[in-house]
């Protein structure tokens, strides 16, 4: 099991022409990605790799049965994509384009949650589930390398260290359940605390591993989810940026969500924070392994005398 | 984001249709005193894109040219907030008699109001005194803001029943419109002024507006960048991202010793925080996007990196690769490099950059002395260690190039 995506997960890509989607599609499909469809207006009824090509999205669902979405279309065109794919009653989207601008972002956002739709990004290299599926080209040509079945949960500012914190997983002896970029932007569809309560949910997911930054209140929701018991199993937790706390507020490094705006925006703020509600708080990756152990240890230890009682 | 000067502002308000005093933009004090006659009461306000600039003086009243003249030399030149006073906007005097404050911004979820019926100078007293008096609420982008919802708003605010009420919200109502339909990132109106002639004007009005919107917003292309660095290292970046495609490279020169060359996003966030807690210091962070085989804007950044005299060594540092080709990265380096003249046994460099294209790049590296190209698998805590001890052997050293660096 995982969550938003598994080896029966039926993915159709819009903008599939496009450079990048052509790449990620060809090895998403070599990875066992399910793709059934590709949506691109203009070459409809041609096809690539294999896979049949429509013109709109609903031209593509009166033949395919479909699950989720990959949206790879331009900043420029994600908003219309986005709403065609609602519209044809699509319930699981991935936006890729970064740079699209914010009010089309908080449109998209708002319209997906009035259709009852889950959002992923947008601004995000994917989600995967490793050995069964991915959506968006996270792991790159060869995910292996990276991501390792197993029943960690990670969620990500950063599609980077999506990589990173998989790495230093699977060299401790950990794999992973469904790993998740949510995408830096500063609005998002879902939101890190959402992705936790999935997680949550998740009878193949034991702990949960999150990477966040400085801006936003993703961390601090998650930190009250977690402190008011949705979220109980072990969260661990890098918040990284503290090194922006020397220098003017509304300085943005990298990510333009990754501005602080007021004091409780700053990395160690939202450290105590998560802290304080029982999250497991790492200051480098090098440490994460030891911290997984020692708080997937205690929570059997709590599950053990629980049954006992 | 970009800010915008108020005399851009008020323009772009009068051409939707919304009521703003009369004014010009005055760049000496001669043209000041020339406005004084279509401008007869006047307030000049220095053109900064920063607000409250009531309280740090930046605004004055004049009767006449000769104060027009007066108040113009002595506000050109100030800086405030870090911006310098290059013009002022000298505006018709409005007789107030009554200020309210209106915001909109984005929250967490989207578009956000902030209004009060206290507004004017004293509004951050208000925000920590009266928090009470201030309303904030989230706007559905769906929905918009219409008037009855601007009604409703202004209730809660304390004018249920004032007759003024349905003015006050179809202005509201037209600001959201004006904030959505100019792709801005945030709008204050403060004041927003009932005048004495009982009619309602935008009187303060502050704007920042989506730099990925600049494509359906023609009208901002030629807006100054105020945020030009006075750095010539930073600026350089700043051309590269004018002239080349692709996403937003960035460059900010901090005062440590240690070059970094990172993705951007949470990574280099990572690395940096790594440095400082191992306790080196870094000389810049910067912003390199992923590069489809267009190379120029990191190198670019590259060049700054290699050009800060402060700068004793450079950690190339990156996550592991799943999209860009770390070939490309490591040819783009030993260009800068060979075009700097750079003798890397006396600046060393540490490479953290595996994934796709890895062979090739360590080809690359192997024909320079001082590049450590790390084994794969090692972490990025390790090669921050071995980078800051690095540059702590190598402080002291001789010149790393023959030619002489340039100094800011």
């Amino acid at each position: 099991m995982s969550i938003l995506i598994d080896a029966s997960t039926r993915i159709l890509v819009s903008g599939i022409t496009g450079a990048t989607a052509r790449v990620d599609a060809e090895r998403s499909l070599r990875y066992g990605s399910h793709i059934v469809c590709g949506v691109s207006p203009g070459k409809g009824g041609t096809s690539l790799h294999g896979v049949p090509v429509y013109d709109t999205v609903q031209r593509a669902l009166a033949v395919h049965e479909v699950d989720a979405a990959s949206i790879y279309v331009p900043p420029a065109a994600t908003r219309d994509a986005v709403l065609e794919a609602l519209e044809a009653g699509i319930k699981l989207l991935l936006v890729t384009a970064e740079y699209v601008p914010a009010h089309d972002v908080a449109y998209i956002v708002h319209a997906c949650r009035a259709s009852g739709a889950r959002l992923i990004g947008c601004n995000t290299n994917g989600v995967i589930s490793p050995g069964q599926s991915r959506l968006g080209g996270i792991g790159g040509e060869n995910p292996d390398e990276i991501y390792a079945p197993g029943t960690i949960g990670i969620c990500s500012r950063s599609g980077g260290m999506s990589a990173e914190i998989s790495l230093a997983l699977k060299q401790g002896g950990f794999g992973v359940s469904t790993c998740v970029s949510m995408g830096g932007d500063q609005i998002t569809g879902l939101s890190m605390a959402d992705y936790g309560e999935l997680f949550e949910a998740d009878p193949a997911t034991e702990a949960i591993v999150v990477f966040g930054e400085p801006g936003t209140c993703n961390e601090q929701e998650l930190a009250q989810a977690v402190a008011s018991g949705r979220i109980r199993k072990p969260v661990l937790a890098l918040v990284m940026g503290l090194f922006q706390e020397a220098y003017p507020a509304g300085v943005s490094f990298g990510h333009a969500a990754a501005m602080i705006d007021s004091a409780q925006d700053t990395a160690s703020a939202k450290r105590r924070e998560l802290a304080a509600a029982g999250v497991g708080v790492c200051a480098s990756l090098d440490e994460l392994p030891a911290a997984l152990s020692h708080a997937l240890e205690l929570a059997r230890t709590a599950q053990s005398k629980r049954s006992q009682v | 984001m970009y800010r915008l000067l108020e005399d851009q502002v008020k323009a772009c308000l009068a051409a939707h249709g919304i009521p703003v005093p009369e004014g010009v933009r005055a760049d000496s004090p001669e043209a000041a005193a020339a406005a004084m006659q279509k401008i007869p009461r006047a307030v000049i306000k220095a053109l900064v894109p920063t607000g409250r600039r009531g309280k740090a003086g930046a605004v004055c009243f004049a009767e006449n040219a000769a104060q027009a003249s007066a108040a113009t030399a002595n506000l050109l030149g100030r800086s405030l907030d870090g911006f310098v006073t290059r013009a002022v906007y000298v505006e018709t005097r409005v007789d107030i008699q009554e200020e309210f404050f209106v915001s909109f911004s984005f929250g967490r979820h989207g578009p956000r109001i902030l209004l009060s019926r206290h507004g004017g100078v004293e509004i951050e007293q208000v925000f920590e005194q009266q928090p009470d008096q201030l309303l904030s609420e989230d706007i559905d982008p769906q929905c918009g803001l219409p008037p009855w919802r601007a009604t409703g708003l202004w209730c809660r605010a304390g004018l249920a029943g004032d007759p003024r009420l349905p003015r006050l919200a179809a202005l509201t109502s037209a600001l959201y419109e004006f904030f959505n339909r100019t792709d801005a990132l945030t709008l204050e109106i403060n004041p927003l002024v009932l005048t004495q002639q009982d009619t309602l004007c935008v009187v303060g009005a502050m704007m920042a507006i989506d730099a990925y919107a600049l494509y359906r917003q023609p009208q901002w292309q030629a807006a100054d960048d105020q945020r030009e660095s006075s750095n010539p290292r930073e600026r350089s970046v700043q051309q590269a991202n004018r002239l080349y495609p692709g996403g937003e490279a960035q460059y900010k020169e901090l005062d440590g010793d240690i070059g970094l060359l990172v993705g951007g996003g949470g990574a280099g966030l990572y690395i940096h925080d790594l440095i400082v807690e191992a306790g080196g210091r870094p000389a810049n962070h910067c912003v390199t996007p992923p590069t489809g085989g267009d190379v120029r804007k990191l190198k670019a950044v590259l060049t700054a990196i290699l050009s800060n005299p402060n700068a004793l060594c450079l950690l190339v540092g990156f996550n592991f690769a799943q999209m860009a080709r770390a070939d490309l990265r490591l040819q783009a380096l030993a260009e800068v490099l060979r075009e700097r003249d750079i003798d890397t046994r006396r600046f060393p460099i540490v490479v953290r950059l595996f994934g796709a294209g890895e062979a090739l790049a360590r080809q690359v590296a192997a024909e320079f002395p001082g590049i450590h190209y790390l084994p794969r698998g090692t972490s990025l805590r390790d090669a921050v260690l071995q980078t800051v001890m690095l540059s702590e052997s190598t402080s002291g050293l001789l010149p790393r190039s023959p030619a002489p660096q340039e100094r800011p």
